[in-house]
């Protein structure tokens, strides 16, 4: 097993080109299929090494400067690589109707404006839109993979710099994706999430700078050995944290979100909201828990509550909210917010529930964008009080996205109630052998906070799938199976992760207990 | 040990535990299969699944009596150390039996009721997953997979109560119109189903925080690892964490068997079908709580033996009982919908059992008070599943949920006026022939002997509580029966729809139950004795709660002796004027109708008040929708408007602004005249000179 997640890392980059000019010659499906062959194949890739339970790691030579180019798969790690993984080979799947159908309305779009301003008649020929969605839908593929690679290179970096780097990798697709097919005013709007996003990256550098210069390394392993000396420990927590809360879009620094959610594609929703956000609680991880221990144990309990405070206000955000994807995304601020509380609880269950909330959460968020993505493709509006009664039309969508609710909040047999109990009993163990009374009372408001996770989610799902129909949708068809496969095999997963956790918890339990010793 | 989980060697007993709960997931599994081949199959594939699941609970049946349990294990988390298991003790095998039996007749019923209904695929995968998730609960040997029960009920009952989700106007409850406090009081199906998962997921978030307090110290969720060794409990009451965590775990039972503060859902289920109905009231659902609640009590009592008391906790359990059984029997007597009256009986009821398991931790004599809860739970599982299904035939053939639109039906539906007053007659309690007067007796008696403080006032709740039920219940009779037949039933009759008699598949599983209420009813002392004398041996081996042997042994030889000894004079004297005095009122007003109850309610702005009060829910209902859905929201959008829209967005809007106006300056000074550069590059170059030669 040599090379294997350098090939699953490099082969997206490296063939993204192919990718661009399979759907320019043959085609969306063509790409789509391509694309989603590569990923599966690196999915494949990523899981095997995870199979034989040991971690496992590949190292590189690399600039003398920077130290060396380390690919570590270990129980933290892993589980998130291979969620990140599946969920971008999902989405591959996913993305090809609702981007044609995306890309050949902003050509519409386009060429109306044009016509509007130069007063023409021309009128647009199929053939040209097919051409146009060939080539766009090429560059999107493209996009799509780079992407794909930013966030699994983060993930499995070994050194603060080639962090640094993939956690920007990723930016700039998204950049793109954004500013060509988003929605409304998504130049401005790509331009927020490029500098908010940006600066965070920045901040986070700052810190890394720091840490690497005073210790003379940037490998983690050699600043797990050498220790980081205090005067920078202190300044460097900070610019981590708040580099990578900005990511995470946590209570305060969130304001980049909605409007991107807004603006977004659907696939780049899902996939941001999926693997991007996670990479961020990711970051907290490795660089907070395991590079700075002691820093940890300061900060955890403001971890805490700033995590409390996130999925209190995301979810009341989230209970008035008429956009379905702004309801989404104050409900990923809301669900950040919780893998927050489970960083902040200093307990290797609460730990471990927190990583296992981020799998629930990007499962059930995912389903959830797609239900959005197969509305907004098949109904044509995103606005819920233009819905209701498609539970009829679109059954399968429908149950589906029942599954992912659930998973959401965090109800028996999904997996989001394996990681939410164990999330909040981390943080009462925590608050009891403390003795802290201000533990005690995150932990009840934390509880409480899934009753307003409850109250938006349901009441959601009444708006959108029960009810009277409404006339205008009496023609509504259920999405093709490049939506509702993808749906079910993420719902299937959901469950079967609910019912065994084993499967992520005999990797995540027994590193976490490492880490932390409770 | 050994490659197999399951032990073989002492038969199937093992493996008939797991097929209980077992088999009806794998009918729910199966069923959207079956459904897609022909739809009416799939109900026949419930019922099926439903009868083998019961049979494998009778076998268990012989092995329970005698006081064995059963206690199978295998891995499940491993990473954390937890295994899943079942626990099939005399309790939980009793339970899981009329779960088992009760769901098994109402699916039959079902069958009939929902002929027809273009979702009945969907109908039979979640009444099989109800089931199967309320198997799950009866024998799960610890909190984690019971909790997986305790959802899977709550969700099962967001599905069927919503079931009828395109949410027209005869599904809904309450009355078109009408309002509470500026809200209306008239919900729709996915209103009510939302409303009951979320009211229910109060009680279950106290429930997991109480789990976690004893999982904390205890490390285990195993109830007879915490019995076997109980240090958690010292550790827990020195810091006085014990009594919250136990008051917490019922918090669960709260909201499951709605029971005060969280009562207010149940009445808003009666949104779905009828069936879904009986099932919720009889057989599942808020029969949870009460099994949870008989799971943990002796458990808590028994830490007596070290020297811990609990007495609060059961104060608490004895007082949210009495306070529901009031509170909801009030307005039964008041409201115009059928399902209605039933419902607020079910929770009504649901108290007196609650009233007893906590008198029975409070008083000497656990056992009596235990025995008493649990055989209120077996008699009100039969009569108010028969009730259910009867009002079921009712709604369906008079197409009408109120009862001023039925009346004079008695001749018309022979079959169900019998048998609705042969159910009926438990629910009153009618003396000496019905079980439902025996169960209300034991608790009657155990409330009084109890011995506690509270005992006197506890008793004369239970008591008015009685009088009033027989009341309502003489009233449901009577208005739905008795007198002329309504304006509605006439219009049915003038366009052809005559009145006529349910279906055998309906009326049969229904009339079974009815006879059953009658049948065991009149061996109702002998049958409270096997069960006590059960429970003796259950509590004394398990839990080594003592109890004093001699009322058994009495019984066994003498079938007088034990008549006499079994009953506390007051306790019957108690219940025998309360049946005498809540009938007699109710025949008055509504079968002999010698006053007609309209008018007298307005004759008096006293009455009329108390009749307003009661039939607005005593506001409790308005009350909570102002406090926790209609204020919070209000203030939600305020914070949307005010908070996130202006003072977050500054977060944008400041850094935009500022770089946008400073590259309009900067902007204004490329003015594109190399003349004005060069002058200023001139101006530039001299400061940079005076600077340096300062």
């Amino acid at each position: 097993m040599q090379f294997v997640l350098l090939q699953a890392i490099f082969l997206p980059l490296l063939l993204s080109p192919v990718a661009y000019f399979l759907g320019r010659k043959a085609g969306a499906t063509a790409a789509a299929l391509f694309s989603f062959g590569l990923l599966l194949y690196c999915t494949v890739l990523v899981i095997t090494p995870a199979l034989s339970g040991t971690s496992y790691e590949e190292h590189y030579q690399w600039t003398q400067l920077f130290g060396e180019f380390g690919l570590l798969l270990d129980g933290l790690a892993s589980p998130f690589a291979i969620i990140i993984y599946v969920v971008s080979t999902l989405v591959a799947l996913f993305s090809k109707p609702y981007m044609v159908s995306r890309i050949t309305r902003v050509f519409e779009e386009k060429i109306k404006e044009k016509q509007l301003i130069g007063g023409g008649t021309e009128t647009i020929e199929s053939a040209a839109t097919k051409d146009h969605v060939n080539h766009q839908i090429g560059a999107y593929y493209a996009l799509f993979l780079v992407m794909a690679m930013g966030m699994l290179g983060t993930v499995l970096a070994t050194n603060l710099i080639e962090f640094y780097v993939f956690f920007e990798v990723m930016l700039i697709p998204a950049f793109f994706m954004l500013a060509f097919w988003g929605y409304e005013s998504r130049r401005r709007v790509a331009l927020l999430f490029f500098f908010w996003t940006h600066v965070g990256a920045v901040i986070l550098l700052l810190g890394f700078l720091s840490i690497g210069l005073s210790v003379g390394s940037f490998n983690y392993s050699d600043i797990k050995t050498h220790g980081i000396p205090p005067h920078v420990l202190g300044l460097a927590a900070v610019a981590i944290i708040v580099g990578l809360t900005v990511k995470m879009a946590s209570f305060v620094v969130h304001m980049w979100l909605p409007h991107v959610y807004k603006a977004s594609p659907t696939p780049l929703n899902a996939l941001s909201s999926g693997a991007m956000l996670g990479v961020g609680a990711y970051g907290f991880f490795r660089l907070i828990v395991m590079l700075m221990p002691g820093q940890y144990e300061h900060f955890a309990l403001a971890l805490n509550i700033w995590g409390l405070a996130t999925m209190i206000y995301g979810g009341i955000m989230a209970l008035v909210q008429d956009d379905i994807r702004k309801l989404f995304a104050y409900s990923s601020i809301s669900q950040m917010g919780y893998i927050l509380f489970g960083i902040g609880s200093a307990s290797a269950l609460g730990l471990s529930g927190s990583e296992m909330l981020f799998i629930s959460h990007s499962l059930g968020k995912v389903i959830l964008f797609m239900m959005a993505g197969a509305i907004i493709l098949q109904v044509g509006t995103r606005s819920i009080t233009q819905m209701g009664g498609l539970a009829g039309k679109m059954p399968i969508t429908a149950v589906c996205s029942m599954i992912g609710a659930l998973t959401l909040m965090g109800v028996p047999p999904t997996s989001g109630f394996m990681s939410e109990w164990t999330m909040f009993y981390g943080a009462l163990q925590t608050a009891i052998q403390q003795g802290s009374m201000i533990r005690m009372i995150t932990f009840g408001l934390g509880l409480v906070a899934t009753v307003i996770t409850m109250a938006y989610i349901l009441w959601m799902i009444k708006r959108v799938f029960f009810g009277k129909l409404p006339e205008h949708l009496e023609n509504t068809k259920e999405a093709n199976w490049y939506v509702t496969g993808p749906m079910m095999v993420l719902a299937g997963f959901s469950v079967v992760i609910g019912i065994y956790p084993d499967i992520f918890f005999n990797q995540i339990i027994p590193f976490m207990k490492g880490l932390v010793g409770v | 040990m050994a490659i197999l989980p399951f032990d073989l060697s002492s038969g199937f007993g093992d493996l008939s535990v797991w097929a209980i709960w077992i088999l009806p997931f794998a009918a729910a599994l199966i069923i959207p299969a079956f459904g897609r081949v022909s739809k009416s199959s799939t109900g026949w594939v419930a019922v099926a699944f439903a009868l083998a699941s019961a049979i494998s609970a009778v076998t268990l049946l012989p092995a329970a009596l005698g006081n064995h349990e059963i206690h199978n294990q295998i891995p499940w988390i491993s990473s954390i150390g937890l295994k899943a298991g079942v626990l099939a003790d005399p309790l939980a095998v009793i339970m899981s039996n009329i779960v088992a039996w009760i769901s098994f007749l109402i699916f039959v019923y079902s069958t009939g009721y929902m002929k027809g209904d273009k979702d009945l695929t969907r109908f039979f995968f979640w009444m099989a997953f109800f089931l199967g998730s309320m198997q799950l609960i009866v024998l799960s040997d610890n909190f984690l997979q019971l909790f997986f029960g305790w959802e899977g009920v709550g969700l099962a009952s967001y599905a069927l109560v919503g079931f009828w989700y395109r949410d027209k106007k005869k599904d809904h409850v309450g009355v078109e119109g009408r309002h509470v406090l500026g809200l209306v009081d008239y919900y729709s199906p996915t209103h009510s189903g939302m409303k009951a998962f979320i009211m229910t997921k109060v009680g279950d978030i106290m429930m997991l925080a109480g789990m976690f307090l004893i999982f904390a110290f205890a490390g285990t969720f195993g109830f007879r690892e915490l019995t076997a060794n109980t240090s958690w409990a010292t550790a827990m009451s020195a810091q006085h964490l014990l009594i919250p965590a136990a008051v917490l775990l019922f918090g669960g039972a709260i909201g499951k068997s709605a029971q005060f503060p969280l009562n207010e859902w149940l009445l808003e289920a009666m949104t779905g079908p009828t069936a879904v109905s009986a099932l919720i009231h009889a057989a599942t659902m808020v029969k949870a709580g009460v099994f949870l609640v008989a799971r943990l009590a002796p458990l808590f009592f028994a830490l007596a033996a070290i020297g811990i008391n609990m007495d609060q906790f059961f104060e608490v359990i004895a007082w949210v009982g009495a306070i529901t059984a009031l509170l909801l029997a009030t307005q039964g007597m008041v409201h115009p919908e059928i399902k209605k009256v039933l419902a607020y009986s079910t929770g009504s009821q649901i108290g007196y059992m609650m009233m007893a398991l906590g008198v029975a931790g409070l008083s000497k004599q656990f056992v009596d008070g235990y025995t008493a809860g649990f055989f209120h739970l077996i008699s009100h599982a039969m009569f108010k599943a028969s009730l259910f299904m009867a009002a079921g035939s009712l709604l369906h053939i008079v197409g009408s949920r109120f009862m001023t639109d039925m009346g004079g039906l008695r001749k018309y539906m022979k079959k169900t006026y019998a048998f609705m007053w042969a159910a009926g007659l438990g629910l009153m309690g009618a003396p000496f022939i019905t079980t439902g007067f025996w169960s209300k007796d034991a608790i009657f008696a155990a409330v009084y002997q109890s011995g506690n403080s509270w005992a006197i006032p506890l008793f004369a709740i239970a008591v008015v509580t009685a009088v009033i039920t027989a009341f309502y219940t003489t009233r449901m009779i009577g208005l739905v029966f008795f007198g002329n037949k309504s304006k509605h039933v006439e219009e049915l009759e003038k366009e052809g729809h005559h009145i006529h008699e349910a279906s055998p598949s309906m009326w049969i599983p229904y009339g079974i139950l009815a006879v059953l209420t009658i049948g065991v009813g009149v061996m109702g002392l002998a049958f409270e004795h096997q069960i006590h004398d059960l429970f003796v041996n259950y509590l004394g081996s398990t839990f080594g709660i003592k109890s004093s042997m001699d009322i058994v042994a009495t019984d066994s030889q003498s079938l007088l002796g034990g008549f006499l000894q079994g009953i506390n004079p007051i306790a019957l004297t108690a219940s025998l004027a309360a049946f005498a005095i809540g009938f007699g009122l109710g025949y008055i007003f509504y079968i002999g109708r010698f006053v007609d109850p309209v008018k007298f309610v307005n004759s008096n702005i006293f009455f009329y008040a108390i009749h307003k009060f009661f039939l607005n829910r005593w506001y409790l209902n308005a009350i909570i929708y102002w406090a926790f859905v209609v204020a919070p929201l209000y203030a939600a959008r305020g914070l949307y408007k005010y908070f996130e829209n202006i003072v977050l967005e500054g977060f944008n809007l400041v850094p935009e602004r500022t770089m946008a106006g400073g590259a309009r300056i900067m902007q204004a000074t490329q003015t594109g005249v190399s003349q004005s550069y060069l002058y200023i590059f001139g101006v530039g170059i001299l400061i940079v000179v005076f600077l340096l030669l300062i």
